[in-house]
């Protein structure tokens, strides 16, 4: 498979689009400068790249390019209807239903034209079969009664920030949610059940440490060519499914956090994972001011520590969860930070090169 | 006739103000009502609901409306009527900073 041929960062201020020159990575274009670009998502079925926007003021929008960043169209955003209320499991008072983040892109299968799914704040999942034009609420997982016990995790609201469609048949979705754990669906998401088995949630009473629902999922993903391998970064620390999701198992003991935001699966490699550490809950900053990449080839038996081109002194970035991406190749990753770091490595994380530029603060990283 | 305004912030997203430099858009719309008015300016620029209203017709938390001088009290309720001098300011809030 080819080297995808662009980065894209999505930033406080921005879009950046990068490419590889003779000696270095360096941003090619910008879009959307000074507006908040919260993810970028890449339809790897038609090359178009879907930019989601949090305008404040105005809302969350969306665009789409079919001509790699150099133009965009604004398209339909996800909307709640009037008798949607959010109710969350934590005390909070139930309020209306209205989109606050678009925070997960995921594209249908090849037999699936046009078809995109959004995971948003406050806790919907949404599909287009139009690409984009229309979105319906996937009322099968909204109106579970279950949802009343979701609640936010770094937000007030719930929020679906993973997508995983399985490659062997694009009705299968995988979802994880911060904070509900994960949900299936076999049937193109009209019906849902969750499927968390095996997830340890420290921060809970001790009576509901292994809730399904309770559990604080920061990212999940999926390997391509094996999708029963699945790994999660969850607040209390890393877990491996082999099963597809039918049970979870904890990698305890890695060094030198198992706390972390994102995690990266190669491609064809289901063995071989990324993660990016820090020292939990109030703190978020790397361990020791050491930015740090740890990896493992043999299924999370063991990790690496990978260091070579990363601060090493004084370096306070943190790494949020959609800050971390693998490409195609499974060769290149990349990391981008909440205070604007960016770095990136073609050797699966055994060096590690800075980008020559001041970015703003990172949302996400994608390769398009 | 009134007349509402809206914010340079907001008239770049439309899309005949997209190009040139930021500057603030003005219609005359024959309404009776804020509701109406807003009505009638969506009708024109229809992807510019989305940006003044939340999916519930509520006003933006962070997006304020003045009428002839005075922001609106209740930005669930638009039913606030307007004299055919009227003039409606739609701006960001300060507070979305």
């Amino acid at each position: 498979m080819n080297s995808p041929s662009h980065l894209l960062v999505s930033t406080r201020k921005g879009l950046f689009v990068l490419t590889r020159g003779a000696h270095a990575w360096q941003v090619e274009r910008t879009a959307f400068l000074g507006d908040k670009v919260t993810l970028t998502g890449v339809d790897r079925r038609d090359g178009s790249w879907y930019a989601a926007l949090d305008l404040g003021h105005f809302g969350c929008k969306l665009h789409r390019s079919t001509d790699q960043g150099r133009s965009w169209t604004e398209l339909a955003v996800p909307a709640y209807g009037p008798d949607d209320v959010v109710a969350v499991g934590d005390g909070k008072p139930d309020a209306p239903a209205t989109l606050k983040l678009i925070w997960a892109f995921a594209h249908g299968g090849e037999g699936e034209p046009g078809r995109l799914w959004l995971g948003t704040l406050p806790g919907g999942l949404f599909r287009s079969d139009d690409h984009g034009a229309s979105w319906r609420l996937m009322r099968g997982l909204w109106d579970r009664p279950e949802r009343k016990e979701w609640f936010g995790g770094g937000y007030d609201t719930p929020g679906i920030h993973s997508i995983c469609v399985d490659p062997r048949d694009a009705r299968r979705l995988l979802i994880a949610v911060s904070t509900a754990g994960v949900w299936r669906t076999d049937d193109g998401g009209e019906t849902w059940s969750i499927c968390a088995k095996g997830m340890r949630a420290e921060y809970m009473p001790p009576e509901r440490a292994y809730d399904e629902i309770a559990q604080d999922v920061h990212q999940m993903v999926q390997c391509a060519a094996a999708p029963e391998h699945l790994w999660v970064q969850h607040h209390n620390g890393i877990f491996r499914s082999t099963d597809g999701a039918r049970s979870w198992q904890e990698i305890e003991n890695v060094a030198p956090s198992v706390f972390g935001f994102a995690v990266a699966v190669h491609p064809t490699d289901p063995h071989r994972a990324w993660f990016v550490p820090a020292i939990k809950d109030q703190f978020r900053i790397p361990v020791d001011a050491q930015l740090v990449v740890t990896r493992t080839r043999d299924g999370g038996q063991t990790f690496d520590q990978l260091r070579h081109g990363l601060p090493q002194h004084h370096c306070y970035d943190l790494i949020y969860r959609h800050g971390l991406a693998i490409d195609a190749t499974g060769e290149r990753l990349a990391i981008g930070s909440t205070t604007g770091g960016l770095w990136i490595s073609e050797d699966q994380g055994d060096t590690w090169a800075a980008l020559d530029a001041r970015l703003p603060p990172v949302h996400a990283v994608g390769w398009g | 006739m009134p007349r509402v305004v809206l914010a340079s912030a907001l008239s770049r997203w439309l899309p005949a103000y997209a190009a040139g430099a930021p500057r603030e858009a003005a219609f005359d719309i024959d309404a009776t009502d804020l509701h109406g008015l807003l009505d009638a300016l969506f009708a024109r620029h229809p992807n510019l609901r989305g940006y003044v209203l939340d999916e519930q017709g509520v006003v933006r938390h962070h997006v304020a409306i003045f009428v002839d001088g005075q922001a609106i009290r209740d930005k669930a309720n638009l039913r606030q009527p307007l004299a055919a001098s009227s003039e409606v300011y739609v701006m960001q809030a300060l507070s979305g900073g």
